[in-house]
This record gives C-alpha cells, structure tokens and sequence, in this order.
C-alpha cells in the first residue's frame, strides 16, 4: 500500500483505518459494513482484527445503507464505508430516509474525497458530498485537516448520538494539531491570528490556507487562518469574529463551491456581517483523470490560488472604503 | 397449526377493523392510500394479533419480535394495528396526516410501535436484513423479523440487493410477506413493469418461498407457523401472499385510482356501509360524518 508521502506521513485513510481498528477493541458494539472496497477505504484493518464484526455487502451501496440502518435499530453503532460518490450519488435517499429521519446511531465516513483518487476521473472524484450531507436534518458533516483531528473527530463521532457524516481523503497531511488535540461540534481552530483577510479552510485545505499565509506573509500581508472541522454545525461565532477583524475572506475545500463549505460561511456571513469574500474549490465542473498535484494545479486549488483570491478579496475591501 | 373458528373469527374482526379505521383515517386526513392498506388488512390482523411477540407496555422490550413495514405508504394499516393492539389510543389515528400527528408515510421517532422510518419504495427490505443480521450476533434467536414488501415496490433494484444479501448470509430469522396486490400507483403491476416469475426469482435468490391467499387468514397464520417454526434451515422465507388492491370496497378493487386518493366523507361513509354489511357487521358509516 503506497501509504505515505515523502516525509513518510501516512495518507489519511490510513489513519482512518488504523484508528477504526483500535476504536473496535474498545468498542465491542462498532460494526464495519463495506462495499468491496476495504483495502482501499482501509477498513481492511477493522476486518483482520474483527472478522466476525465486518459485514461484506458486495456492490450495493444502497442495501449497504438500510443494512447499516438495521445493524443501529438492533443497538451496534455500525460504520457503513465506500467512496464518498457513492454515498452521495448511489445512496443519498437511503442514507437520508432510513438513517438521518430516525437519527440513527450510525457514522459515515466518504473516503476519496475531492480531487485525490488514484486518476480514477469523475465517477469517483466527489465533489458535491459537503453539499448534500449539509442540507439533511439531523446530520452532523466534518472534514478533518491532519491525523490528529482525524482521530479527535472519529472520538467524538463515536460519542455523537446520531448520524455522523465525515470526510476522509486518500492524501498524507503534515500535522497541525498536536496529538491530544480534540474535537467538538461547532467548534473552529484559530491557528494563526492576522489582521488582514481571514482565510477559511476545511479538511485538507487548511494545510494550503496556512502554506497562503506564509507566501502572503511574504508580501506584507498578514492573513489569519481558521481551521473548521465541523462543518455542521459550523462555529459561527468564531467565524463573525474573525472576519470582523480582517474585513475579509477566503474559503477553501477540497470540493464543489456550489452549496458546500463556501457556501456555508458565505450564509453566515450574508446573514450576519457580509464583508467580501472568494471561494476556492471546484468550480461547478467535473473531475478530470490526472496526477494529484497536476489536479490540484488545474483547479486552482494550491496555495498559490488561495493567497492570489485573499489579494483579491482584500482589494473588494479596500475598492468599498 | 390450525386455528379454532373463535380464533378465526376474532382475527377477521381485526382485520374488518383495521380495514374500517384505515378509512376513516385517511378520509379525515385528507390524504392515504386506500387500495395497499385495505389489501394487507388480513396480514396485519394476524400478525399483531396471533404471530408477533410484542408488549405495548414494553415498546422497548428487548426480546421482542421485530415488523418492518418496507411498503410505508400503507401505514393506515400498521396505524391502525397498533392503535388496536395498545400501542396508543384508537383516537390519535384521526391526526393521521396532521401536524404533529401521524406521519403520512413512517416516522419512528414520532409513533410508538413503529421499528423504522420510511416512504421511499424499495427500502425496507435492507433494513430488515441488518436488523436481523445484529439479532443473531446478539444472540437472541427467539426474535424473528418480520417485513412487508409490496409487489410494485418488488421493481426496485434495492429489494434485490436486499434479497441475495439476506440469502448469502443465511438470515432465516427474517421472514417477509409480500402483499401481492397486483396493482400499482399508475396501473397493473404486469403492465407496469412485470415481476414474475415471482416464485422463481426469490427461489433463484436463495429463499424458502411460501405463497398463499393473503386473505385467508387461516393460511396466513398456519404459514407464518411454518415460516417460524419449521422452515428456518439457513435461509430466509418469504411469504408470497395474493391479495387484492383495495380489498373490501368494490369501487376500491383492483383500482389503481385508489392507490392514492381519499374519498370524501360522503364516499367513505358508503365505502364503509358497503363494508360492514360485507364483513356481516351492523350497518356502519363514517364516524365522523357529520362533523
């Protein structure tokens, strides 16, 4: 398994995987369902420690869902596993109607989300899952932005009553957090305090929103950046106060803008204090085949394309004064 | 195991009750689904009357038998059933479609007695298999799972997924019953979209099949004996049960313009006059009438 990066971080799924199979051996009550893909979404790890609490379902995502549903009804917290496309493409009503509707004990994580997937192209590229899972009641939607907020949210996913969403991506991230970090619902990170334009980011982007920071620190411009995790809830408090300091602000996911994490600080923002402000992400296209980097290049999603959208957003700014 | 005259007659009152309160409740609802409601009134009766290990004082009991209602567009039925059998008071089924009252479809976070949450065709069936698939890891082998599907719903592809996964992992704790009713939304189901060969396919899938007139409630209960007690042999059963769309009210019958419409209050109180002098009751009309 080609796991890591150069410096030998693992890939997220792989702290996924690992971190599953250690909650199991404190957790007698968690199941893994998969769909044929448990050495990719590394659930594998979850099946060679606990064979008898690993459920094969073959290709079939939406019995996949209504058996996840069943497993909860019968009191297991199961973890239902295939690529986030399928969970929003194949499977969504399953996942709406017979687990979100009864607020089901039951946690979801979309592996292979965004744009890295192995040059697999638009059928399993997702881009649209943030928006979705945001707009079904009683879900609760994360993103993790390195291993230890992977584990800090998988903790507190496992001590959630009721259906959790959370995205986990076949990349390595370097370390944000330390490794006693924790999650809370509703809760964002202030990493780094700027006066200049707030640059907000989710799951892997956040480690680009801090690699802008520094190429904008290069030019004078002092950004501060907000890691939020959790996406739904999203801690509007801390995203008010941010950008009442800066004026401004950068989104930043690893997925569709349209109706995805943009948009949910766009909401609040329109809503509450609107100041200008730019989205990166996937711009309303489909996912082309391709070498990861190459990918991030083209859509314009690399540090490089969040710091040129802060300079413009800090220009709207100073254009209104 | 037969049934003695007395049980068969307090059962086919049940399922004369069942087809009288599905009415009155969707005519004062405004909104339902006459013909799946009145076509299962029989199995309803027999199942929450004769089959099912369930306490309306323990909704919660661990031990007790499990009814998905996969074909949730004829909860009327179920509705009815658990006001019945005391899961709550005959009366909340007159808040059927109301605000804050019953669910027009299922929502078991709202109607106690309710084991799951649905409307969305096709999808029960896999929520029984899972049930069934963690009650045998709980090691609770008396709890048996029980599942309606219907027969225009049998045209989705996620009952099929459900079907060959249940039979690979030899989930003879689950036993569905199909209301055959022949008829779907827009028209017949052979017209629709053909099923059959329906006895074959679930064979083909690795199931007990069993198929019998989903009316008589003395075959519903002797093979929902057989489907409990002597068949479980690795696989799961299936009770094909034949029915009638819309059974009890000629207009109703195999209608399929009775698949989702609510007749008005002076059509339900002929609809169920007609009703009561067919079951051999008293001549009654809508209760609610003249409100």
């Amino acid at each position: 398994m080609s796991d890591s990066n150069e410096n030998g971080t693992p890939q997220m799924r792989e702290i996924f995987g690992l971190t599953l199979a250690e909650m199991g051996e404190e957790h007698e009550d968690i199941l893994v369902v998969d769909a044929d893909l448990h050495t990719s979404t590394r659930i594998a790890h979850f099946k060679e420690k606990f064979p008898q609490r690993f459920i094969q379902v073959g290709i079939a995502e939406q019995n996949l869902f209504g058996i996840a549903a069943g497993l909860a009804l019968a009191g297991f917290t199961p973890f239902p596993c295939t690529f986030a496309s399928f969970v929003s493409r194949k499977a969504v009503d399953q996942f709406a109607l017979s687990i979100c509707f009864p607020a089901l004990n039951v946690k979801v994580p979309g592996s292979y989300v965004g744009l890295p997937t192995s040059k697999a192209g638009a059928s399993h590229n997702s881009f649209e899952d943030i928006a979705y899972m945001r707009t079904i009641p009683n879900l609760r939607v994360a993103a993790p932005g390195d291993p230890a907020d992977m584990r800090a949210v998988m903790k507190t996913a496992y001590e959630t009553e009721g259906p959790v969403y959370f995205r986990v991506v076949r990349y390595s991230l370097p370390d944000i957090f330390k490794s006693d970090h924790t999650f809370e619902w509703g809760k964002g990170e202030l990493l780094k305090k700027g006066t200049d334009v707030t640059l907000f980011g989710t799951g892997m982007m956040t480690d680009r929103c801090i690699k802008a920071a520094k190429l904008l620190e290069a030019e004078g411009i002092d950004a501060e950046v907000v890691h939020l995790a959790s996406i739904k809830p999203i801690d509007q408090d801390l995203i008010i106060d941010s950008v009442t300091r800066t004026g401004c602000a950068v989104t930043a996911e690893n997925a569709s803008i349209i109706a995805g994490f943009g948009a949910a600080v766009a909401e609040i923002l329109v809503e509450h204090y609107p100041v200008p402000m730019k989205r990166i992400g996937v711009q309303d296209q489909w996912i082309d085949s391709g070498e990861i980097e190459e990918l991030f290049a083209h859509y314009r999603m690399q540090p490089e394309d969040i710091a040129a959208a802060a300079k413009q957003a800090i220009a709207m700014k100073k254009g209104r004064k | 195991m037969q049934l003695n005259s007395e049980q068969i007659a307090f059962l086919e009152d049940r399922a004369y009750q069942i087809r009288r309160l599905s009415l009155e409740m969707i005519t004062c609802g405004e909104w339902g689904h006459p013909g799946g409601s009145l076509s299962m009134a029989e199995i309803m009766a027999v199942l929450y009357f004769h089959v099912l290990r369930v306490d309306p004082k323990r909704p919660d009991w661990p031990e007790r038998d499990r009814f998905i209602l996969s074909k949730a567009h004829s909860s009327p039925a179920l509705y009815a059933a658990l006001a019945l059998r005391g899961f709550f008071p005959v009366d909340d089924l007159y808040c059927y479609c109301q605000l804050n009252g019953l669910e027009g479809h299922t929502d078991m976070r709202r109607t106690v007695g309710l084991e799951s949450s649905g409307g969305s065709l096709g999808m029960g069936l896999s929520i029984a298999v899972g049930l069934a698939w963690g009650l045998r890891l709980r090691e609770i082998p008396k709890v048996r799972v029980y599942c309606v599907i219907g027969d225009g719903e049998s045209t989705a592809g996620n009952i099929w997924e459900a079907a060959m996964s249940a039979a690979h992992y030899h989930l003879d704790n689950l036993i569905t019953i199909m209301d055959y009713n022949k008829v779907m939304a827009k028209g017949f189901v052979w017209e629709e979209m053909g099923i059959e060969p329906v006895r074959q396919k679930w064979e083909a899938f690795g199931w007990d099949v069993l198929e019998i007139d989903g009316h008589d409630i003395q075959e519903i209960a002797g093979s929902s004996y057989k489907a409990r007690w002597v068949l479980p042999r690795g696989k799961p059963i299936i009770i094909i049960a034949h029915t009638v769309k819309g059974r009890g009210v000629e207009d109703t019958e195999f209608n399929y313009k009775w698949h989702t419409q609510h007749p008005t209050p002076q059509e339900a109180d002929a609809m169920l006059r007609e009703l009561s002098i067919r079951c051999g009751k008293p001549e009654e009309g809508y209760s609610r009438y003249h409100e």
